[in-house]
């Protein structure tokens, strides 16, 4: 076909160029089409300026990141807010005390490896959990460190107890732990047990350590 | 002649310049319009009404965002069940396929939503308060007084309002009812996201409704750029009969056709093309054109149909085809898609249950005792709470136990439990991993649901001596 020929019916005009025998017709986009093309141009131009240029926002990692940051923050926070003295106090609600029973209590939970009566003994056989209602302490008597093991879970992977902050929740953690308290009174003695992380050969001290050796396996 | 020369190489929508023209498609009537309109209404209504009407104690469709809880006619998903969507999906994919080979455009022209709310909500507002397409076309080039002024802003105000309207219903497909009117009494800040999603929604629609119209179809639609492979010379399409209209004359003329170049099927079209140049991709097959046409024909006192639903095959005087490889291989593609989609849909329970291995060792030793502590996640999807009984399935060394399965536990309704199961072993009896699974009993009917099964994992037997450490094991006397 002649390219310079005009088409029949008043049809635009062929172009001149021929690429692998294919023409195009002299005409214009639709104006709203070739402004999507502009305002995607004119958007590259301010976000290779914020992003690239002038540091304004920050990219998905760093968004990511500082919001993990707060949340670890924020827990951290939480964590300290829980004192002692607020978990004694909670042990003497009977309302967290009966929920934290039920908890305790729920087979397949607490009850299972520590026993109904928190010895971790069933009808004269040792259970896998050691005795909650005794005044030895593997992991220190403190009550915030007892809801720091419920909520993490032992130090010592190679043991059972596990986070059980992901499966309970805070508020059930707490409740638990005022229910296991309410078997102890505040002041009471606290000694280690021989084999506690940390802790002499021969720890029959009644003087309880304030701190914990922090767990290995944190991470 | 009154319209730009349409060709089929250039936008009957789009001036030389480039802007867009807007188009004024005259007022048509007939027994294809008056189809569109029912069929147009029992869709609206559906839309409307889908909310409204209970299946099993939840809307007919309503999909639960919040809760992760998906409804339809009766079938609840969790979402872990939505990847039987991936055959709804494919399923309505092929029978689209199979209706366009069979009949073109049809879906465009009759019951996409797009073209339902234009057709028939938007461009009858138009028609109400600007007048015939005459008067519009008038209207827009009058000077600004305040009767035009009053018009434009009752038109815009009711394309508002309509858009408002849909958009509150599309979200009520995604909210309760009695959600979406509570939140209508509060303000914005409150449930911002939801009010964001409705003005975005509005903001759209008006947009596209009130200004972009056609352009959707014709340039944007992926079905419509899909349409050329999928039809073919048997397929039914809105068509004009060359050989019976050509020559175009007026009435009367010697030698002419039927055609008498009257132009109507031009003004009628909603995307602004010549029907008479043949197939288009700008056509949605509305068929606007086929009763403009049989009026005239009417008129003239001659034989319907010069534009009429046919297939190139038969407009060349030949017979369409409707049994072809095509067709063939999409109904097989169609049914496949809906046996699929039925018999994954029909094998959703309406209890879920599957097991993890609780964090930390994957087994412990203490006592003698092999234990393995897992998590089960229960999924309860009825609409009443139920009682669950767990036990343990499959070839099961003595001396297994479960702690935690002993008592049923009841789950409410729609809800979710995260339940800690110890499954201890004498380590006498253990001798290697083997399988298990659950079994979960509902109280209430009896019937059984199955996790899939798990290992229960133990201290290797070869390692508990230190015998493997021995060189002369490996040696040959």
């Amino acid at each position: 076909m002649d390219p310079k020929k005009p088409s029949p019916n008043n049809e635009p005009q062929l172009r001149d160029h021929i690429y692998d025998g294919i023409q195009e017709y002299d005409q214009k986009l639709p104006n709203w089409w070739l402004f999507t093309l502009y305002i995607a141009i004119a958007w590259f131009v301010v976000h290779w300026l914020c992003y690239y240029q002038l540091g304004l926002g920050s990219s998905d990692t760093v968004v990511i990141d500082k919001a993990m940051a707060e949340m670890q923050t924020a827990r951290d926070k939480q964590m300290e807010t829980i004192s002692d003295e607020q978990l004694w106090a909670l042990s003497r609600d009977p309302a967290a005390v009966e929920a934290g029973k039920a908890t305790f209590m729920t087979p397949g939970m607490c009850v299972t490896c520590h026993g109904p009566d928190l010895s971790g003994m069933l009808s004269g056989a040792k259970l896998p959990g050691l005795p909650l209602n005794d005044q030895e302490w593997k992991h220190g008597g403190k009550p915030t460190e007892i809801f720091k093991i419920v909520r993490k879970g032992s130090p010592d992977i190679t043991k059972g107890m596990a986070a059980w902050e992901l499966v309970l929740g805070m508020k059930r953690v707490s409740e638990v732990v005022a229910f296991v308290l309410s078997h102890h009174k505040e002041g009471e003695p606290i000694t280690r047990a021989a084999d506690s992380p940390g802790a002499a050969p021969a720890a029959a001290t009644t003087a309880a350590p304030a701190a914990v050796t922090p767990p290995p396996a944190a991470k | 002649m009154p319209l730009n020369p349409l060709n089929l190489v250039s936008l009957g929508s789009i001036n030389e310049d480039g802007s867009k023209k807007t188009l004024h498609p005259a007022d048509v009537s007939g027994k294809f319009t008056r189809g569109r309109r029912l069929v147009a209404l029992v869709l609206l209504i559906t839309y409307v009404a889908l909310p409204w009407i209970p299946v099993n104690g939840f809307p007919a469709v309503f999909l639960d965002v919040l809760n992760r809880r998906f409804h339809f006619m009766g079938l609840t998903l969790a979402v872990q069940d939505l990847w039987v969507g991936f055959f709804l999906v494919t399923g309505l994919g092929f029978s689209l396929f199979y209706v366009t080979a069979l009949f073109g455009r049809v879906w465009c022209g009759w019951t996409c939503p797009y073209t339902v709310f234009l057709e028939h909500i938007y461009r009858r507002i138009e028609r109400l308060v600007d007048g015939d397409a005459a008067a519009r076309r008038k209207l827009d080039a009058a000077p600004w007084t305040a009767g035009k002024i009053t018009r434009r802003v009752t038109k815009h105000g009711l394309y508002i309002l309509s858009s408002l309207i849909i958009a509150h219903i599309f979200l009520s497909y995604f909210v309760s009812l009695e959600k979406l009117y509570e939140m209508m009494h509060h303000s914005p800040q409150a449930h911002a996201i939801a009010f964001g999603v409705v003005m975005f929604l509005t903001a759209g629609l008006y947009g596209a409704f009130s200004w972009f119209r056609e352009q959707f179809c014709v340039i944007m639609c992926p079905y419509g750029r899909m349409q050329s492979a999928l039809v073919d010379d048997h397929t039914i399409n809105v068509g004009y009969d060359k050989k019976r209209g050509e020559p175009r004359g007026k009435a009367g003329t010697v030698g002419a056709g039927d055609c008498v170049n009257c132009l109507r099927c031009v003004q009628v079209c909603p995307t602004g093309i010549d029907i008479r140049n043949g197939l288009q991709l700008e056509c949605i097959g509305c068929a606007a054109c086929v009763d403009a046409c049989n009026t005239i024909m009417t008129k003239l006192g001659r034989k319907p149909g010069l534009v009429r639903y046919a297939s190139l095959t038969s407009f060349e005087g030949g017979k369409t085809r409707f049994i072809r490889p095509r067709t063939i291989l999409y109904t097989g593609l169609l049914f496949l898609g809906v046996a699929v989609f039925a018999f994954s849909a029909s094998r959703i329970e309406p209890m879920r249950a599957n097991v993890l291995r609780m964090q930390g060792s994957p087994y412990y030793v203490t006592n003698h005792i092999v234990r393995n502590q897992f998590l089960v996640r229960l999924i309860n999807k009825r609409n009443e709470p139920r009682s669950f009984r767990l036990a343990l399935e499959g070839e099961l060394p003595a001396g297994l136990a479960a702690a935690g399965a002993d008592a049923p536990i009841t789950i409410a309704a729609q809800g979710e439990e995260l339940k800690p199961l110890m499954i201890t072993l004498p380590e006498a009896a253990f001798k290697a991993p083997f399988k298990l699974s659950i079994s979960i009993t509902d109280t209430k009917d009896g019937k059984t649901y199955r996790t899939k099964p798990f290992e229960f994992t133990g201290p290797d037997a070869t390692l508990k001596s230190n015998d493997y450490l021995d060189p002369g094991q490996y040696l040959q006397k």
